[in-house]
């Protein structure tokens, strides 16, 4: 691609982009600060547009307020910041006792909503609840939390997992009252629960009690609107103040609203399938895997299709966890020459069509699209199509309706490459890749072996996993973690990172201190407050 | 009239055997294994063989279709549906937390196409040919070819986001009804209008209608009385079923306007492979259409002297 | 079955502007000119698309699935007479590319449709009795079956793709055509071709062929016409559901999908596709309005 030509046409578009959408941008990270000069609305009430209901309530699980958004009704013993590092919540400090113990202390004069006070025995309670429903990414069991003293709590795995601490930051470990009534939501958060009308709003008023200081937000309504462009309507119509915004169309929405974009908390990625059944077994061949990485142009995914709501990645997850080690992972470039010459040499020789073949075989590939939705990639899969067709390799594109037709190709082999957006939502830097290449146990069944049947790539890797489980200091999880996926990218390029990407939303001009977390789940509202 | 109606049922009733049967066939057909679901949203990440192998035998899976249809069966005739895979409630409630929505949603819709259609319908065939005539006809043809989710978004963007006089989406007030209203009553007027105009130009048609005009009648009487009258039996076919299509869940205006009916519920079931719901919503509206289908019959005998009761009409 | 011709589900459809009309005793100079101008913009509209979706590969247009993504949600203008999509493609290639694609869906899947409802309906009407009853219950049945859910279900088994759209929209939407044809038939049957044919020996099967069908062809045609616009509306619902055609193929309801998120800042991605499935929809319309006109048996 002619790389002047490129820049003026990037221009031209960014110069009717930028005009059209005139002042609606602001810079990540500094959303207009409370300054004192600011007067604030009489009615601090907001209105939040939220993606549909996933919400259930029953004894086997309870998310209310907890997942897939977080309304802040409850809290966690610590919380996950949007830089990634572990901070206070329930718990002011902690130790790791050897072998395998997490000894918390509890923040004291913390109280529910219903004016009791919080000790540890509602702790060892919610990781009950917890046990009961198999024991979540932790790891735990009836006996893993024990109360040591009213503000003192030892939490144990059932098996060896020193990055419990890490794991502990999701909302899923958030504490209730114990013996409360999971339909009654009962925690220490910032808010209150108010109402949930099912399929339409979770409502939630402020804790004026709070540990963390009063809320100046009086009610937050999260409204449930399933079809994303119906929630950017509604933020143009000033239905809502808050809503998340499509990343292909960020900057083309405009209104009486700025677009805040979080730091990177999820990432895109190809995974290359290096033991589909027949039909599905070219990515075999280490020549494709490489080919397929020096093919694609991250920086156009990046600025153009996606419209600058994303970075370039060249690892899975958000950068800052692996902290420098993420610098020893070299990645991939466009590079066509250098993916043409790979596949000559690997003896793929270009066809009439254009399409390379190797002894009768097309270079045909299918390119899956249905993690965690085929929305969320949108257009990234048909640009790498065009991308792939460049140098010699055919793209058909499978998107699946649903995760459960996705998992299923996965769990038969039925697909080459797997396009995957992966979000980071706690602090253990192993976490995505254990889950998703460590080998398959082979005690296992073939679904829940599904990953790592088409992607492990064996014992090297599996050693440095076991190191990053393992491991007690954060440089040598860090290591871990890198040497890792260092192997899956740089070694092996079963994985292809594409992008960090961003979570954006379109904030209303009168919204102030709204700060985007990477991670939905840990979002915040305690500190919004509304202007005049 | 009781014969009549009994007979109907006698004839219904082993087509609604069949829905049953294929409710229940689709969970045979579709891919993925429902147990790793329930055991990943009830949360667990990576469940293990043994529980897989649990699971299935405490839902029942291992026993053979037959058995596992006749104790559905059994179950869904008293009410019981099972519970749901995906949000751990009773089928039966997830129902009639929706239905009643959706139901909402129809009859709006299809009372609003009827207020629109009837009154079209007649004058254009009144004034056939005339300015009006053609305008009834030409929006009946654009309203009926106009597809229904960029309708939505169109009245959104017109009277939501630049009018501002009606809101985008949700549910919780009167207001919230009439934008995803219009959106289905747009395409039911269409076709109602096209259907009254003509049902009523063949009874204008009609040596009755010239015998009532010859006789003195006034117009008007003539219309309402008479031809309209006679035009109702193709209406009333017609508006039921639109309404039993409207009823099955209006997927994607439900889905737009952000409206808590059953249509975008029982698509996520069954993108989630949530059996126990789709086998119960797609029976309980099966039996809908069935009873509707059965009031229009009924209909008849009140509409359409020609139904003579026991005698075989065609 | 009782008021057989009133349950018609597609007495809707059937019902123009003038199908029930021709009893009427005053055919008028001005109705035929207007049911003729009707069937010739109809025409007009179906045949320039279909010349258009024909003749793609000779026209002069940007390859449609050719990405240039830096160039994306360019203006119409010179280039690109209808601007580009986000991926920098020509949206009026697509557009004709896309003709292509969805006329030859939805033509096939009438195509089906009709054969199996059809043949369905005639062998119900034509033979009566037992298989007649059975024949019609499983239409019933499929009736009062949520037809997306159906569809839904299929393309589930099947993988997403425009095949197993078809192959949805097929299982279900024959039943109506069959109780249509089967009333057809049972009208047909007591009329005096048939008895004759019947009094000089013809077997069953080819009375049904010989004689019957091509009497009822003609509102066949009208029906097929009238489906098309049906079809192509399905089939853009469904896109809007993520099945359908898979990228990069152009196809309306796809684009009008992918359209979506930039219908405020960037229309020219949802008006197009919308107004092109608009406009083909009502030339089909137009179509079998006059086709039903000019073929109608009643009119002779």
């Amino acid at each position: 691609m002619p790389r002047l030509n490129l820049v003026r046409s990037l221009a031209g578009v960014m110069v009717a982009l930028v005009i059209a959408s005139a002042c609606a941008q602001s810079s990540p990270g500094s959303p207009a600060s409370g300054s004192p000069k600011v007067e604030l609305a009489d009615v601090q009430e907001i209105t939040v547009a939220s993606a549909a209901d996933g919400y259930r309530n029953d004894d086997k699980r309870t998310t209310i307020g907890m997942y897939p958004l977080n309304a802040n009704v409850f809290d966690t013993l610590v919380t996950l910041s949007p830089d990634y590092q572990v901070m206070p919540g329930l718990a002011t400090k902690w130790e790791f006792r050897e072998p395998n113990t997490y000894r918390f202390t509890l923040r004291p004069g913390v109280k529910f909503h219903d004016g009791s006070a919080f000790t540890a025995k509602d702790v060892v309670w919610s990781i009950q609840r917890i046990a009961k429903q198999g024991g979540g990414t932790v790891g735990v069991d009836a006996k893993s939390a024990v109360a040591v003293d009213d503000l003192t709590v030892d939490i144990t795995p059932k098996r060896p997992n020193l990055r419990a601490l890490q794991q502990l930051v999701h909302p899923t470990w958030s504490i209730a009252k114990a013996e409360s009534d999971t339909a009654k939501p009962m925690g220490t958060g910032p808010f209150r629960f108010m109402e949930y009308v099912k399929d339409q709003r979770i409502v939630v008023a402020a804790n004026d009690d709070y540990w963390g200081g009063k809320p100046t937000l009086r009610k937050v309504t999260f409204r449930f609107i399933p079809d994303a462009n119906t929630r950017v309507l509604a933020l143009q119509a000033g239905e809502v103040r808050i809503s998340d915004i499509p990343k292909e169309s960020a900057k083309t929405i405009t209104g009486d609203f700025s677009v805040s974009r979080s730091k990177v908390g999820a990432y895109e990625a190809i995974y290359v399938n290096i033991r589909g059944k027949q039909g599905y077994d070219i990515g075999a061949d280490k020549a494709i895997r490489q080919a397929i990485a020096y093919a694609i142009d991250k920086k156009i995914v990046v600025d153009s299709v996606w419209q600058g709501n994303a970075e370039i990645s060249q690892t899975m997850i958000p950068a800052g966890i692996l902290g420098g080690e993420a610098s020893r992972i070299t990645g991939t470039n466009r590079d066509v020459p250098k993916a043409q010459k790979i596949l000559e040499d690997a003896g793929w020789k270009a066809g009439a069509d254009g399409i390379r073949e190797k002894n009768g075989r097309k270079l045909s590939l299918s390119m899956v699209v249905g993690f965690p939705n085929a929305d969320v990639h949108k257009p990234m899969p048909e640009f790498a199509q065009s991308q792939f067709k460049e140098v010699g390799i055919d793209i058909k594109i499978v998107v699946t309706p649903d995760t459960a037709t996705y998992e299923k190709r996965l769990a038969n082999g039925e697909g080459d490459l797997w396009v995957e957006a992966g979000s980071q939502n706690d602090a253990n830097p192993c976490f995505l890749p254990d889950l998703l290449f460590s080998s398959p146990d082979p005690a296992g069944d073939q679904e829940s072996n599904m990953y790592g049947n088409a992607f492990a790539i064996g014992a090297a890797f599996d050693a440095a996993i076991k190191r990053c489980r393992e491991a007690t200091a954060t440089p040598d999880v860090q290591k871990a973690a890198a040497d890792a996926m260092k192997l899956l990218i740089d070694d092996q390029f079963v994985v292809v990172p594409l992008a960090g990407t961003f979570r954006i939303a379109g904030i209303s001009n009168k919204v102030l201190d709204f700060v985007l977390h990477p991670a939905g789940v840990h979002q915040r509202w305690d500190g919004v407050k509304l202007s005049k | 009239m009781l014969r009549y109606i009994a007979r109907r049922i006698a004839y219904l009733a082993p087509v609604w055997l069949g829905i049953s049967i294929l409710a229940f066939a689709l969970s045979l057909l579709a891919p993925g294994d429902p147990v790793r679901q329930v055991l990943q949203q009830s949360g667990i990440d990576a469940p293990s063989s043994e529980q897989v192998i649990a699971m299935r035998r405490d839902l029942g899976l291992d026993d053979p279709a037959p058995v596992r249809y006749a104790r559905w069966l059994s179950g869904a005739v008293r009410g019981d549906f099972g519970n749901s895979y995906r949000t751990g409630e009773p089928v039966l409630r997830s129902l009639t937390d929706r239905f009643p929505r959706t139901a909402q949603l129809a009859l709006v819709a299809i009372v609003l196409g009827l207020l629109i259609a009837l009154p079209l319908g007649v004058v254009s065939a009144m004034w056939r040919n005339s300015l009006t005539d053609q305008v009834a006809r030409i929006g009946a043809l654009v309203g009926a070819s106009i597809p229904g989710f960029w309708l939505a978004y169109l009245l959104i963007i017109l009277f939501a986001v630049r009018l501002r006089v009606l809101p985008v989406a949700g549910a919780s007030e009167p207001r919230h009804l009439i934008l995803p209203a219009l959106t289905l009553a747009v395409g039911a007027a269409a076709g109602l209008t096209r259907l009254t105009r003509s049902a009523m130009l063949e009874e204008l048609s009609q040596e009755y209608v010239r015998t009532a005009r010859s006789k003195g009648l006034r117009e008007r009487a003539v219309i309402v009385g008479h031809a309209l009258r006679n035009a109702l039996v193709a209406i009333v076919t017609i508006t039921g079923i639109r309404l039993a299509a409207l009823l099955g869940g209006a997927v994607i205006v439900e889905t737009i306007f952000a409206w808590p009916g059953i249509g975008k519920y029982l698509v996520d079931s069954i993108f989630n492979r949530d059996y126990p719901t789709i086998q119960g919503f797609v029976l309980f509206t099966g039996t809908v259409v069935l009873l509707i289908n059965l009031a229009v019959d009924v209909s008849y005998v009140w509409l359409d002297p020609r139904v003579r009761l026991g005698g075989k009409s065609r | 079955m009782i008021a057989t011709k009133v349950r018609d589900p597609m007495a809707e459809i059937i019902a123009g502007a003038e199908v029930l009309a021709p009893r009427s005793r005053r055919p008028g100079a001005l109705q035929s000119l207007l049911g003729q101008r009707v069937g010739t913009v109809g025409l007009a509209i179906v045949g320039t698309i279909v010349l258009l979706a024909l003749a793609a590969p000779l026209l002069p247009l940007a390859d449609p699935t050719k990405v240039d993504a830096a160039r994306g949600l360019a203006p119409p203008g010179a280039g690109a007479l209808l601007g580009t999509d986000n991926l920098g493609r020509d949206i009026m290639s697509r557009l004709v590319w896309g003709a292509r694609l969805s006329l030859a869906t939805a033509g096939l899947a009438a195509l089906l449709i009709l054969t199996i409802g059809v043949g369905v309906g005639m062998i119900a009407g034509f033979y009566g009795g037992l298989l007649d009853d059975l024949l019609m219950r499983v239409v019933d049945v499929l009736l009062a079956f949520p037809a997306l859910i159906l569809a839904l279900a299929i393309a589930g088994v099947l993988g997403p793709s425009i095949t197993s759209v078809m192959i949805g929209i097929v299982t279900v939407a024959w039943a109506d055509y069959a109780r249509v044809m089967r009333g057809q038939v049972l009208a047909a049957r007591e009329r005096q071709y048939v008895e004759a044919a019947r009094a000089i020996g013809a077997r069953n099967g080819r009375i049904l062929v010989r004689h019957l069908l091509p009497n009822v062809l003609p509102p066949i045609l009208v029906l097929a016409s009238l489906e098309m616009g049906g079809l192509i509306l399905a089939l853009s619902g469904l896109s809007f559901l993520g099945l359908g055609a898979q990228p990069p193929t152009p196809e309306w309801g796809a684009m009008l999908n992918d359209g979506r998120s930039f219908i405020a800042a960037a229309p020219q991605l949802m008006v197009y596709p919308g107004l092109a499935i608009t406009l083909v929809v009502v030339g089909f319309n137009l179509l079998g309005d006059g086709l039903r006109d000019a073929f109608d048996p009643r009119l002779r």
